[in-house]
């Protein structure tokens, strides 16, 4: 009785320490989603001279037929789903690279995470001249080891301009997979592999057996975030290729930018900003769940 | 309260007395001066402009200031390129407070000014018959519904250039319609020397909206009517406007790359003599002419070609002065767009920089004349000139039209599936009348 006393005030006291914390996120997070959505119910825009006008769902009916925006939500797919595959693979190359013990390796780990440090802006600046046409630095390696006999306008063509966008940001995030990675790789006890090197494994066998599912939590986590800020990307494109040419790299996020910037069209962003909250919340939410599965599978093992 | 005050201050010492009362005069002989200086203050009106055309109005400022001490003008230099200064100017209207008294803007984007309530309807300060002088299109271009929401200041406007030494080679004389354009390219392309017929912008950009538009109202035909907000994109006349685009790059009279094209491309190819006939904006003229240019002398410049029986046209780019909606000093505002877009301001700017003047008469000016002779064909041009549909929407429909033009001219769509398409969306937008019927 007196237990379930104590318990129960203890619980009232957590309660009122967390509240002043769940209203800053409510403010800060809630709000403006549920403001989204509120003016995603609205027409507002040049033709109602700016004013609201309540329309239902229309915004959302008018999105189904929208074909650039099924376009720009297609790159966004395609540009997020070939950043992870190829940021995982990279990064936990470099990872298990850095988990080595050789001369330097504080300076080489310090390099490494140095591209993820730079502002995006710049960086995207700096590959725009790489893959420039005629001045760049990629087309001149190419055609000295003459893989190429004339130079490719890279962020010009429809095709090239994807998978450039996508190298810049490969590169530049390739670190953050990989730092935390490794952090994931030290908390692995050597004498794991020890002892699973003298029931007779081979390495290979010893990184797909302890390696992969110790570290998975840590890859779980680097896809998760990797997927939030891919699908979310605007600086890297917005300065690389500015969406074009001929909307071959725009992204969601700048159809949304040029939808309420450019256009003044609140209502119809508003709806473009809530479909896309939508799909981002269920992939985070399907992979939260897998997350919880892995680690208490984990759990179990250990 | 005031007994305490008292008992306090009779507490203190003779001098310490004295310093408060001193300090107490001066501070209010302070006041009393800075609000006098600010009274004299001069009222300073200010708006964004492209960096480097900053520069350039920095003549007419310091001629304004000298004229007018009541006034200063602060310029803030924005970003070079013209649609990172419209999001600017956007970004401060949208907040509600914005520190700019003028906006400099692009033609295009009056409509959306206008519509979005953020520009004064300048009607009132303006008679018709000042209006009058200024290019039919520049004023036309500035209202908006029934408002005028902009003052012309430089005019810009596409037209056809020539090499002339390649037509005399062939013994012609310059086209007037599509079709004579299409024969002389091809003759000279066998006969002479240059590689290319015909070069203009096809790249998915503003540019190729400005083509476009030339050429549909050189076939009859017409994007938006701005006051019943038909579309006409899907009409015989635009769509022989697309298939001549189409049918050039076929043909070959146009390079394969013109779907990549921006101005300087086309320029650049016509510069080094590789082409015989280009669509471009005044500027090109000093630069084909410069020294060391392959084709200095050898050119000319005409309004663009058009169907039989149709009006050749031009379509109408430039800047100009609208006043913002929420401006403080307006008045003074005004004296500065009145000196701007003055014909004295205009001339002095326009000698100096070498733009276009949107007055129709300082074409004819014979200072502009002595230092410009082609000025003279330029008025030629300006008189056909042709605005884009004022519609507030505009940014929207021309993405629009962009992307289907696009694909029309890289084959992904055949022109009338393409135009189709955009007049759907076009109408979509907006809200039309559906007159597919």
């Amino acid at each position: 009785m007196t237990q379930d006393y104590i318990r129960q005030r203890e619980r009232r006291t957590g309660w009122l320490l967390i509240l002043p914390a769940l209203l800053v996120l409510l403010l800060v997070y809630a709000y403006p989603i549920l403001r989204a959505f509120w003016l995603s119910v609205f027409t507002e825009n040049l033709s109602t001279n700016l004013e609201p006008v309540f329309s239902g769902f229309e915004n959302y009916g008018r999105m189904a037929q929208d074909g650039r925006f099924w376009a720009s939500l297609g790159n966004t797919a395609i540009f997020t789903a070939a950043s992870l595959v190829l940021e995982l693979i990279l990064g936990l190359g470099v990872a298990l690279t850095l988990d080595q013990a050789f001369r330097g390796r504080g300076w080489v780990r310090t390099i490494a995470i140095l591209p993820w440090a730079l502002p995006t802006a710049l960086i995207a600046l700096a590959w725009r001249w790489i893959f420039n046409g005629e001045f760049g630095v990629w087309n001149d390696i190419l055609m000295r080891l003459q893989i190429i006999g004339n130079p490719i306008n890279w962020l010009g063509d429809p095709n090239w301009a994807m998978l450039g966008v996508i190298a810049a940001d490969v590169w530049k995030t390739t670190s953050f997979v990989a730092i935390l990675l490794l952090a994931g790789l030290q908390s692995i006890p050597q004498d794991l592999y020890e002892a699973h090197a003298i029931d007779g494994a081979t390495p290979l066998q010893s990184f797909r057996k302890i390696t992969l599912p110790l570290i998975m939590p840590q890859i779980l986590i680097a896809m998760l975030f990797r997927f939030a800020q891919a699908f979310g990307i605007f600086d890297l494109i917005q300065v690389m290729t500015g969406g074009g040419p001929g909307g071959a790299t725009e992204m969601v996020s700048l159809y949304i930018y040029a939808t309420v910037m450019r256009y003044l069209d609140f209502g119809y962003g508003a709806a473009l900003v809530v479909v896309t909250f939508v799909i981002l919340i269920a992939v985070v939410a399907i992979a939260a769940l897998y997350l919880s599965k892995v680690r208490h599978a984990a759990g179990v093992e250990e | 309260m005031f007994d305490t005050l008292r008992n306090w201050v009779l507490q203190l010492g003779r001098r310490t007395r004295q310093a408060i009362a001193i300090s107490a005069i001066a501070a209010l002989v302070a006041i009393a001066l800075g609000t006098w200086s600010v009274a004299q203050q001069p009222v300073t009106i200010s708006f964004l402009v492209r960096a480097v055309e900053a520069e350039q109005l920095q003549l007419l400022v310091d001629q304004f200031e000298a004229e007018n001490p009541d006034i200063r003008i602060d310029i803030v230099q924005g970003p070079n390129a013209a649609d990172a200064v419209e999001n600017l100017y956007t970004t401060s209207f949208l907040l509600g407070d914005s520190p700019y008294d003028l906006v400099y803007a692009d033609v295009v984007w009056i409509p959306k000014f206008a519509a979005a309530g953020w520009l004064q309807d300048l009607s009132d300060r303006v008679s018709d018959d000042d209006l009058s002088a200024f290019l039919e299109a520049d004023v036309l271009s500035g209202q908006y519904q029934d408002g005028l929401y902009r003052m012309p200041f430089r005019s810009d406007m596409g037209m056809l250039y020539y090499r002339t030494d390649v037509l005399d080679e062939i013994g012609a004389e310059p086209p007037e319609t599509f079709e004579e354009l299409l024969a002389l390219a091809q003759q000279a392309q066998t006969e002479t020397d240059v590689t290319w017929g015909f070069v203009w912008q096809g790249a998915q950009y503003e540019g190729l909206i400005t083509n476009f538009v030339e050429l549909v109202s050189g076939f009859g035909g017409f994007w938006v009517n701005p006051d019943t907000l038909e579309v006409g994109l899907d009409s015989p006349e635009a769509i022989a406007a697309v298939e001549f685009m189409r049918q050039v790059i076929a043909d070959g009279i146009t390079p394969g790359g013109v779907t990549n094209y921006i101005e300087e491309d086309s320029l650049r190819m016509f510069e080094n003599g590789n082409a015989l006939f280009l669509r471009n904006w005044p500027y090109v003229w000093a630069e084909a002419n410069k020294d060391g240019s392959p084709v200095q002398g050898n050119i000319a410049l005409k309004p663009m070609v058009h169907a039989e029986g149709q009006q050749p046209a031009a379509c109408l780019g430039g800047w100009g002065f609208g006043l913002a909606v929420d401006t403080p000093h307006p008045d003074e505002a005004w004296r500065v767009v009145e000196f701007f877009t003055s014909r004295q301001g205009q001339k002095d700017f326009v000698l100096e920089f070498a733009y276009v003047p949107s007055r129709r008469d300082l074409f004819t000016d014979p200072d502009i004349l002595a230092a410009f002779p082609h000025y003279q064909q330029l008025l030629e041009v300006a008189e056909t000139t042709v605005p884009r549909p004022p519609v507030g929407q505009y940014a929207q429909i021309s993405d629009i039209l962009q992307r289907y033009l696009s694909a029309a001219i890289t084959d992904q769509l055949s022109p009338e599936d393409a135009m189709q398409a955009a007049a759907r969306e076009t109408r979509r937008v907006l809200g039309s009348p559906d007159n597919n019927a």
